[in-house]
């Protein structure tokens, strides 16, 4: 009987562990090849054309303002690709916000046993889920902004407390130049939040009671604030309209408020099939066990239902965040100077279009990043210990 | 078992002592399937019912139906003179005094077992923390696990699972505990401390209607043991009369299976 | 001792449409509330609506500028065209219906339990928006043209579906399987070609833009996308390296802003002489960036084949290959398809992005163009022509979404 001898090295073009790397190589070159030759054409259409493939445009004059921000056209590029970012990231933070808090109400409104509520939310899922993010867009501008909003001479002025116009909304607000002391009152007041968190827990674990400290703890903020206006002299100024403009208050631009109405709007109608999703996932032995246990409706779902529902919910809810980051980008084509509308102004203005593209793309990548950094931190926070 | 109880009962309307839950015609519809079909049946005060059955009978239902995780649609359910009606003040009073096992556990995963243990008398009744968690240690004692209170329900084997919803239920202090086939999840090894746990319990007077096909903790400790099957209650009898010479063919039939 | 008699409530006798009121609307105060609230609201907003789409809209703007939105500037010399592909694709979807169902009859999965009327109520249910769309469109044309190519259209469904059934249902030679399969392979891309021939690629406009860059994304992006999948799998680090690299990066960017680099910068990277025009960097774009996408969704799908499936096919001593086309691919392509469904309805809508990002006038930028006309200008109709684009994609992404669901239970993907 003959046996192949194990010990022996096979050929090396039966070899598997050769064979894998042959493969491995033959594969990475042909990418190789396929990016070299674009390199390669990028380098000689930028030679022909004079184009410079540097960062140094970013040193250069904006030549343009940005409107409702201090930034001036003398300043340099990067300074106004700075601003974008943070107006990217403001509108994507207060944007995540709001469409969390509104899908989660149409996500337990599907589920509702009212047959008003649950027909309602499953209508506006159901419609605006299967819209195009952009016509969603482009109706909040052209049609709410512009032709639902007045004029600014006849802007609505409920209360004398709000101002409403196609030019801009205005809200009362503190004083411009006290920015430093309302940042320090409102780390005041969520320091006082917390404290009053603890305190109210440590309270209910001695006597029963419950904490209520969601409550408490905003009476506490609204109240530091109240004090800081009356005793500090923190002016609250009121919005008002002079001539064509909105003086006083803090006025939100209306590009502004188009773009992120619409993507609340629209991420909410994912979230909430993602709250439904999450909450149907439970297992219904839950919600029975509470039951039995006597615990009301809201204990039921609020103690055991939603911490469950949370675990499922968070990975697909991060995948929306950082959707909606991505779709904040569509502020560009609404005048709302964010990031890829800086990018493209500048471009616009004579900057080389791969590297400032490039690096828009580079901000994008790290803000995504961070993102779900931080999702998956919540994420381990919520897991569940299992043997 | 006292000569004054027959050994064979004309209904399962006649209980062993005061009645401290009454079923009168109950019906329960799921869809234009009747799971319930005029369930007539009382239960006394400290009697242990078991009730046997092939699945589909209705034996779950019946018990889901006393602490209205399911909705009667026709008849009167009474638990300690409070009736079942769509008052919410009424289901959640009968829901205070009546503990229920599940056959899967039903464990909150997401927190620890004393805070599973802990978590309705704390929302319910308002117990201060420190009372409460010298409760749940206690009911843990109770059913022979206090050194698992810090772990996770995810780290615990199916039996100590059990017995810590059995914990649980008892945390509320129940005048009636509803047993739903609670063995039938686990190993056969498990199956006999969970068996321990509830045949003490038995014996310190608790009321309890358990739906399980243990023979054994029938013969131990039920006062009475009922067979339903169809959504009907079949035969009543006490476990001597049931596994010595059962009267309906329908019994003898599903007892020599299972046997 | 407490008996019957002192109870504290009796049930009332009951009666259905109370009993229904009771139980969905008027449960507890605050669900009473919420009731008469948002019912108030939701009534007026439907009130308003529905008095806006049939009384006050002067649907004249999308009446005359039909076949602005529907195919842009395209020539009416070459309407013709368009007509014969619509019907041949019409045809071509009905022969791959029939296939499948037939394919489903051979091996029991068909549901059969639907027949005569139910079934007709069944297709109804699941397709008549669609078809109501299609006579919508065709309600404010006067001539003959366009009612002969729905005609023509519902004719070629029919016909295709039943000839598919058929050539299912019968053993047929091998070599002519092998031929009607790349016959089916090829249609769409004939059928590119013949309206190619008649106006080029870079003046197709309109809905006809949206829909054919959509169908041409995801055709092209889905060789790439299993590609990347298995390597994203692979054990060879390399490999792996790249893909991930790959798909993470354009995971982390957004697509408009890939489209606006698109459209300025896409001449750099390739030769002077090609000269891409804006639908080609727009399809180019889809393509690369749906890959992505669809590497997750094809990873997933190989994830939910088994591994004793690989196992199995390696102790039959099949080759590498041969096991990931013949055993796994195979499976785990099948799990993916309402995947795939949901991917192409968001491409689809993602394709307005084009015409933002490098002015193609598709049917949203031509449904904002038309309420620029001298006829309509300064007339505050950009409602109604935002109503009829809202519409359009609003009807196919619903139909494809419900039949990616219905698709999903039949495949019982997730409930394993």
């Amino acid at each position: 009987m003959t046996t192949r001898q194990a010990g022996a090295r096979p050929p090396a073009w039966r070899d598997v562990r050769v064979l894998r790397w042959v493969f491995q190589l033959v594969v990475f070159a042909a990418v190789a090849a396929v990016v070299y030759w674009l390199i390669d054409n990028y380098r000689n259409n930028t030679a022909s054309s004079g184009i410079p493939t540097n960062f140094e445009f970013l040193t250069g004059p904006s030549s343009f303002d940005i409107p409702g921000s201090d930034f001036d056209q003398n300043q340099p590029v990067h300074s106004a690709i700075v601003v974008g970012v943070l107006n990217t990231i403001r509108i994507s933070v207060v944007g995540v916000i709001l469409a969390t808090a509104l899908g989660t109400l149409i996500g337990i409104g599907r589920l509702s046993t009212n047959w008003v509520v649950n027909k309602l939310s499953a209508v506006y899922v159901e419609v605006i889920r299967n819209l195009p993010l952009l016509v969603i867009v482009v109706f909040t501008f052209l049609g709410v902004v512009f032709q639902v909003l007045p004029r600014i001479e006849n802007a609505w002025k409920p209360l004398d407390l709000v101002v409403v116009s196609n030019r801009g909304i205005g809200v009362p607000w503190y004083h411009g130049n006290s920015g430093g002391l309302l940042l320090l009152l409102a780390i005041f007041g969520a320091f006082g939040w917390w404290l009053i968190a603890r305190w109210r827990r440590i309270v209910s674990e001695r006597t029963g009671e419950p904490p209520r400290s969601g409550f408490i703890g905003a009476m506490f903020l609204v109240l530091t604030f109240i004090i800081g206006w009356v005793i500090l002299g923190f002016g609250v100024t009121l919005p008002e309209v002079d001539g064509r403009q909105i003086v006083g208050g803090i006025r939100i631009d209306p590009s502004y408020f188009a773009v992120l109405i619409a993507l609340v709007i629209y991420t909410a109608s994912h979230i909430a099939e993602i709250v439904r999703g999450s909450i149907q996932a439970v297992p219904k032995g839950q919600g029975e066990a509470a039951s039995a246990l006597a615990l009301s409706p809201f204990q039921r779902m609020w103690n055991v239902v939603l911490p469950q529902a949370m675990r499922i919910a968070i990975p697909p809810l991060g995948n929306q965040y950082l959707n909606l980051i991505k779709n904040s980008s569509l502020g560009a084509g609404f005048a709302y100077i964010e990031l890829t509308s800086v990018t493209q102004i500048t471009v616009g203005n004579g900057s080389p279009a791969v590297p400032a593209f490039a690096l828009a793309l580079a901000f994008y990548v790290v803000l995504s990043l961070v993102t779900s950094a931080l999702v998956n931190v919540v994420n381990r926070r919520f897991a569940l210990v299992e043997r | 078992m006292s000569e004054s109880i027959e050994s064979v009962f004309a209904d399962a309307t006649q209980a062993v002592g005061d009645a401290i839950i009454e079923l009168e015609g109950v019906d329960k519809y799921f869809g234009s399937f009747q799971a319930l079909k005029g369930i007539d049946m009382k239960v006394g005060r400290q009697e242990v019912v078991v009730v046997i059955g092939p699945s589909g009978g209705g034996k779950s239902t019946l018990i889901r139906c006393i602490n209205r995780l399911e909705k009667h649609d026709r008849g009167r359910v009474v638990v300690d003179g409070i009736e079942l009606s769509d008052d919410v003040r009424n289901i959640q009073e009968v829901r205070r005094e009546t503990g229920m096992v599940f056959q899967s556990f039903n464990l909150f995963p997401h927190l620890s077992v004393i805070d599973n243990v802990t978590l309705a008398p704390r929302l319910v009744r308002r117990m201060p923390k420190s009372e409460a968690d010298a409760l749940g240690m206690q009911m843990l004692e109770r059913v022979k696990i206090p050194e698992q209170a810090r772990k996770y329900p995810g780290q615990l084997s199916g039996g100590q699972q059990q017995r810590v919803a059995i914990a649980r239920a008892l945390a509320m202090q129940p005048k009636v505990m509803l047993f739903d086939e609670p063995t039938s999840a686990l190993d056969p090894e498990m199956i006999k401390e969970v068996l321990e746990v509830m045949v003490e319990l038995a014996q310190g007077g608790m009321t309890m209607i358990v739906v399980s096909h243990e023979m054994g903790f029938a013969r131990a400790v039920a006062d009475r043991v009922v067979f339903m099957a169809d959504g009907q209650i079949v035969e009543v009898g006490t476990p001597e009369h049931f596994f010595t010479n059962p009267r309906e063919d329908r019994t003898k039939l599903f007892l020599s299976q299972i046997l | 001792m407490t008996t019957l008699t002192d109870t504290r409530r009796t049930l009332r006798p009951r009666d259905g449409a109370l009993i229904w009121l009771r139980q969905n609307l008027f449960r507890s105060r605050l669900d009473a509330l919420l009731t008469l609230v948002l019912g108030a609201i939701g009534l007026y907003l439907m009130f308003r609506f529905v008095q806006f789409v049939f009384v006050n809209a002067r649907w004249e703007i999308i009446q005359v500028n039909l076949k602005l939105l529907l195919v842009g500037r395209w020539p009416v010399v070459h309407l013709l065209r368009i007509a014969v592909s619509v019907i041949a694709l019409a045809f071509w979807g009905g022969v791959f219906v029939g296939l499948i169902r037939a394919r489903q009859v051979r091996r029991g999965t068909a549901d059969l339990d639907l027949v005569g009327w139910r079934r007709i109520g069944d297709l109804g249910r699941r397709f008549g928006l669609l078809i109501a769309t299609v006579l919508l469109l065709l309600a404010p044309t006067t001539t003959a043209g366009p009612r002969m190519v729905a005609i023509g259209l519902f004719a070629a469904v029919l016909l295709g579906r039943v000839a598919g059934s058929r050539l299912g249902s019968v053993p047929l030679p091998t070599a002519l399987v092998r031929l009607s399969t790349l016959g089916l392979v090829i249609t769409p891309f004939v059928v590119f070609l013949y309206l190619v021939d008649a106006v080029p690629f870079a003046k197709w406009e309109g809905f006809l833009f949206n829909l054919t860059a959509a169908g041409a994304g995801i055709i092209l992006c889905f060789p790439l996308g299993v590609l990347l999948a298995l390597g994203r799998r692979s054990k060879l680090p390399l490999l792996r390296s790249l893909s991930v690299a790959y798909i993470e990066l354009v995971r982390g960017a957004p697509l408009y802003v890939l489209l606006l680099m698109a459209n300025v910068s896409l001449e750099f990277f390739v030769p002077p002489w090609i000269a891409p025009s804006k639908p080609l960097r727009a399809v180019v774009t889809f393509t690369l960036f749906t890959a992505a996408y669809v590497a997750e969704i094809v990873r997933g799908g190989l994830q939910s084949v088994p591994y004793g499936q690989e196992e199995a096919a390696k102790a039959l001593g099949l080759s590498p290959y041969r096991q990931m086309t013949r055993i796994v691919l195979p499976q785990a392509l099948r799990n993916v398809i309402p995947a795939q469904i949901g991917q192409f309805i968001s491409l689809f809508k993602d394709t307005t992005l084009a015409g933002l990002a490098l002015g193609i006038l598709d049917l949203l930028a031509a449904g904002q163009a038309i309420t620029q006309q001298e006829a309509y200008r300064g007339q505050g109709l950009i409602i109604e022509s935002l109503l009829f684009v809202a519409f359009l994609f609003w009807v196919g992404s619903f139909t494809m979404s419900r039949e990616s669901q219905r698709l999903e239970r039949k495949l019982g993907v997730g409930v394993r």
